[in-house]
């Protein structure tokens, strides 16, 4: 089943000259996770904000062409209101997602099922098993705006958790987590999918994500220039033609290769230790 | 024990409205002294010290215009109105000091409010803490990029324009990327009453204040008028 549905969206920001996003189609099914991946400005936080229904409402700008988030258009008045709690979107600045009505981190996660209108047994179980499931217990009491940022950035997926999301749209989720929290949102946005929820995550972090993802979108100037498997493309040179670049490793064998160029250095690229060890042992 | 989130309110217009009907200049003396004591009772006399500190400029400006200039209404005019702004400024700082945004929200849920309205005047009681903050990190990023920010008053005035500009900016960005935030959470519902997740009770406390500050304002208007 699709989750979300973006049929040949073109997305242009006021008073912008160029297409932030040109002619854009992308389908995600549900359980699927899919890795948005592409150079600054390619246009992967505004592919998540159009997805989420939020640009051009607040950014301003022209949009053309079909979102569909469960069948649902978020972008229309009169149907969006059908998607809230539907969609967690969580961008790059944790701080400005809070509420900032919130004396406690339980408070902080509580308000969104609040604002649903949901029973207060319900808040209570919802707000408990996402702090639980953040590894955030011991921060429950704590005021959110006393937090670091990667606890900060926790007790912002533990707020879009509380709400049971069908579709996570994350921009940059990992930027401010420590290697252990890194872990433990891998291993919830996993679960999620599991549970049958679409994940969309946008980041340039390609060593984080191999193993994370089904699937990799590599944007380029706001059209899609690959759509695939993450591995066949983070070991191939369109990744650096039209992308970032791959792994530490992938990286590692580019220059190699640049210096000698011996064929086991060539394209497709190891993308990581074990790879380049069964690729290099003598 | 705390007051109903309301209560506050009502105590601070009431305190408004009687500042200016009491008959000067016993009566605003007489108020502002009132307020004083309330805010020591309730360990709020940093609220009274930071009004104090506010309004000493305005204070000495008073005293200069009616009392020591010729042509001024005289001292006890100065001191009139010097007692009335005291008397509101002290508390207003102790309504803003002592509000707690969640239990304002809830108690406006709980009767009914539209949620956005109760937002609104949350968002208006936090901006200067907030714009404290942001103008605070903004001056340490600018001091780390070699900005000298003390120094002369005119190497003060050129700090300005380097302060001012990221802080409007930072302030516009917020406001959209906030309202984003929002919305992702729910918070224009149409059709659907939050949840309160606390709601405040009204006790009888709260009652007797508010009804007797409602009953000090029209005494006062019926003293001054009738």
């Amino acid at each position: 089943m699709s989750v979300l549905g973006l049929d040949t969206i073109t997305f242009r920001y006021p008073s912008a000259s160029a297409d932030a996003l040109a002619g854009v189609t992308l389908d995600v099914e549900a359980g699927e996770t899919c890795w948005l991946y592409g150079a600054p400005g390619a246009g992967a936080s505004t592919l998540l904000m159009v997805a989420a229904g939020l640009a051009p409402r607040f950014t301003g700008g022209s949009l053309s062409g079909q979102v569909r988030i469960l069948g649902v258009d978020p972008v229309e008045e009169s149907t969006r209101h059908d998607l809230r709690g539907q969609v967690a979107w969580i961008g790059t600045a944790s701080d400005i997602q809070f509420s900032q009505v919130a004396e406690t981190v339980r408070e902080e996660i509580a308000f969104g099922p609040a604002n649903l209108g949901q029973p207060m047994s319900r808040i209570d179980a919802a707000v408990g098993e996402a702090l639980e499931r953040l590894g955030i217990g011991h921060l429950a009491h704590r005021s959110p705006a006393a937090l670091s940022g990667g606890e900060q950035q926790r007790v912002v997926m533990a707020s879009m958790l509380a709400m049971s999301p069908a579709l996570w749209l994350l921009d940059e989720p990992d930027a401010a987590l420590d290697s252990a929290g890194k872990e433990i949102m891998a291993r919830v946005l996993r679960e999620e999918a599991g549970r049958g929820s679409a994940v969309v995550i946008a980041t340039g972090d390609a060593d984080a994500m191999l193993g994370r993802a089904g699937r990799i979108v590599l944007l380029d100037r706001g059209t899609i220039a690959f759509d695939g498997p993450p591995r066949q493309l983070l070991a191939d040179e369109l990744a650096w033609s039209r992308g970032p670049g791959g792994t530490s490793v992938a990286e590692l064998a580019r220059a190699a290769a640049r210096l000698n160029p011996d064929p086991r250095l060539m394209a497709p690229y190891p993308l990581d230790f074990d790879e380049a060890m069964a690729r290099w042992k003598p | 024990m705390t007051l109903h989130p309301f209560t506050p309110f009502v105590l601070v217009g009431g305190v408004a409205a009687l500042a200016f009907l009491l008959p000067p200049p016993v009566g605003p003396v007489a108020l502002y002294g009132g307020v004083l004591i309330a805010a020591l009772a309730a360990g709020m006399g940093g609220a009274a010290v930071a009004a104090g500190l506010v309004l000493l400029p305005l204070w000495g400006f008073l005293l200069l215009l009616h009392g020591i200039l010729p042509g001024g209404d005289g001292y006890p005019a100065a001191v009139a109105q010097g007692a009335r702004l005291g008397a509101v400024a002290t508390a207003s700082i102790m309504l803003l000091r002592g509000f707690k945004p969640s239990r304002f929200l809830d108690a406006a849920s709980s009767r009914g409010w539209s949620l956005s309205a109760a937002y609104l005047i949350v968002s208006t009681l936090q901006a200067a803490p907030r714009l404290r903050a942001r103008a605070a990190s903004i001056l340490e990023a600018q001091r780390a990029r070699g900005l000298r920010a003390g120094g002369s008053p005119w190497a003060r005035v050129r700090a300005l324009v380097p302060l001012s500009l990221p802080l409007v900016l930072a302030t516009l960005t917020e406001v959209d990327d906030r309202a984003m935030a929002l919305e992702i959470r729910g918070f224009r519902s149409p059709g659907v009453t939050r949840t309160p997740l606390d709601p405040p009770p009204t006790t009888g406390r709260d009652r007797s204040l508010r009804w007797g500050t409602l009953i000090l304002v029209l005494a006062a208007s019926v003293w001054r008028f009738g």
